[in-house]
């Protein structure tokens, strides 16, 4: 982590709240999340209709969701299954449309990422991260995705350097920058420790 | 701020309250390249006091042999429109600022649909030149009075096809925003320019259908207003000096040798925000941009619309 100033590149997740203004309110949340979508609905009823995507895991919401959401809930069993009827339910949108997350950052921008195939655009998303801080980094020298690095330094999926993981995110990809860590003197490694736990 | 000397090289009488001016650069070069939506400044010297008005550039952004400006003549001015149009002729030079975009189209946008009214038709020009070059999926509402003051219709007619619908007061055609706005594929955005009982019911439909604030654009200059002269002190310069009646506090600091910073001089770019150090009275804040908090809080005003009434302002500057 660094200290002392903001990088503008790590996104900043809020809480999630009602849109006043909306034709259609879709939430989509994943495991954890689900406390956060409990939360949004004690805060009211919008008059508009409403659709819930929850993809369950370990932690699971779905029994007091069902209690709790009247109509238009959808309990998946993974995120690709909820990935699915996201695709399948996008196309009947229209401009009006007001999108809420809730899940791990991983997560939060695979959803960004397949809704912006749809014309939605990240700013017009109101996300709340909830689950784990673990991060997606990619690795600047072979481009490789590694998922869940809860550590300051994590080894790459693809080419098996040692990566220091960054405060530089980048949305396009939903992950931070990796870089190699022992590249100077190879072998030579700072301690690693747990800081995205 | 830098400018570029131009001379007049056409003027065309456009509609009845609406000249077309076409400017090249005066030692013979290109001008700089801009994108659709852009403005200049033109700096007009009527009889020993400097105006500066913003107008939109309605030519192709792919033309830098020349720039394309109209001008709607605004009686209850403060003159420079009337300058314009009654004392400008072919061949004089003129100063302007470069072109500066404070209307941009979404580069991300998957639907454009562009909201005209009357004079508003002029930053959609150049970007109509950018939509059609770019294939764009785009729509273009025009409204306007009567068919006399329809500026630019049949030319938009040949160049937008059917992108173009227009709606002429006289006969009885109204825009129905929210039909327009109800039913629109995600990725829309709405640019609107034109009166501002127009502007604000675009921005009020489009928020109310639940429209994300970044997929609503709208530009509306606001001509600075007259109102009681006052005096401001300039504490970094360490100056006083007298705003009349007639002169915006900007124009007051500029004629009096102070470079301040400016875009659009109506008060909707933020760029000649001043920190407020001490007042004694009301701000007049007539702006766009400052927050109602901001404003509040009498510690930063915008010169260029803005006004003040009592007898202590110092400016940070
Ligand atoms: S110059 Fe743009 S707000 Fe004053």
């Amino acid at each position: 982590m660094e200290h002392g100033y903001t990088i503008k590149s790590k996104p900043i997740y809020g809480a999630l709240a009602w849109h006043d203004k909306a034709t259609v309110h879709l939430v989509i949340a994943q495991s954890q999340g689900g406390l956060a979508v409990l939360k949004l609905f004690e805060q009211m009823q919008p008059k508009q209709p409403v659709r819930v995507l929850y993809a369950q895991q370990d932690t699971d919401y779905a029994k007091t969701l069902k209690k709790v959401v009247p109509e238009g809930l959808d309990v998946l069993n993974s995120e690709q299954e909820l990935l699915d009827v996201l695709k399948s339910i996008m196309p009947t949108m229209r401009m009006g449309l007001r999108i809420y997350i809730a899940g791990s950052e991983g997560f939060i921008w695979s959803v960004a990422e397949a809704v912006k195939a749809f014309g939605v655009e990240n700013a017009d998303l109101m996300k709340e991260q909830t689950d784990t801080l673990a991060r997606t980094i990619y690795c600047v020298h072979c481009k490789a995705i590694t998922h869940n690095i809860t550590t300051n330094i994590g080894k790459c999926s693809g080419c098996g350097r040692m990566l220091f993981v960054r405060d530089h995110f980048s949305r396009q990809m939903g992950a931070y920058m990796g870089l190699m860590i022992d590249a100077e003197s190879p072998g030579e490694l700072p301690a690693i420790e747990e800081i995205y736990p | 701020m830098s400018m570029i000397n131009v001379k007049v090289v056409a003027i065309e009488q456009v509609t009845p309250l609406v000249k077309h001016f076409t400017f090249v650069k005066e030692d013979g070069s290109s001008l700089p390249a801009f994108s659709g939506g852009s403005h200049v400044v033109v700096s007009l010297d009527i009889g020993g006091r400097i105006h500066r008005n913003p107008y939109s550039l309605m030519g192709s952004p792919m033309e830098n042999e020349a720039y394309h400006i109209s001008v709607r003549k605004q009686e209850n001015s403060r003159g420079g429109s009337v300058f314009m149009h009654e004392n400008v002729t072919v061949g004089m030079p003129l100063k302007i600022t470069y072109p500066v975009n404070l209307f941009s189209l979404a580069k991300k946008g998957r639907k454009h649909i562009l909201i005209a009214g009357g004079i508003g038709i002029t930053p959609f020009m150049s970007q109509i030149a950018d939509l059609n070059r770019m294939n764009a999926n785009y729509e273009l509402h025009y409204a306007y009075r009567s068919p006399e003051h329809g500026a630019f219709a049949a030319q938009l007619k040949e160049k937008c096809g059917d992108h173009l619908h227009c709606y002429i007061d006289s006969q009885g055609q109204r825009l129905d925003l929210q039909a327009l706005l109800n039913d629109q594929p995600l990725g829309t955005h709405v640019y609107v320019c034109g009166p501002n009982a127009m502007v604000l019911a675009t921005l009020d439909t489009a928020r109310n259908l639940g429209w994300p604030e970044n997929h609503i654009h709208s530009e509306q200059f606001l001509s600075p207003p007259t109102g009681e002269p006052f005096k401001i002190q300039l504490a970094r310069s360490n100056i006083e000096i007298q705003v009349s009646a007639e002169m915006s506090m900007l124009e007051a600091i500029e004629a009096a040798g102070v470079e301040a910073d400016y875009l659009c001089r109506g008060g909707v770019c933020g760029r000649c925000e001043l920190d407020v150090l001490e007042t004694d009275g009301a701000l007049e804040h007539n702006d766009h941009f400052l927050t109602d908090t901001e404003k509040a809080s009498c510690k930063k005003i915008m010169p260029c619309v803005s006004r003040a009434k009592g007898e202590r302002l110092v400016l940070d500057l």
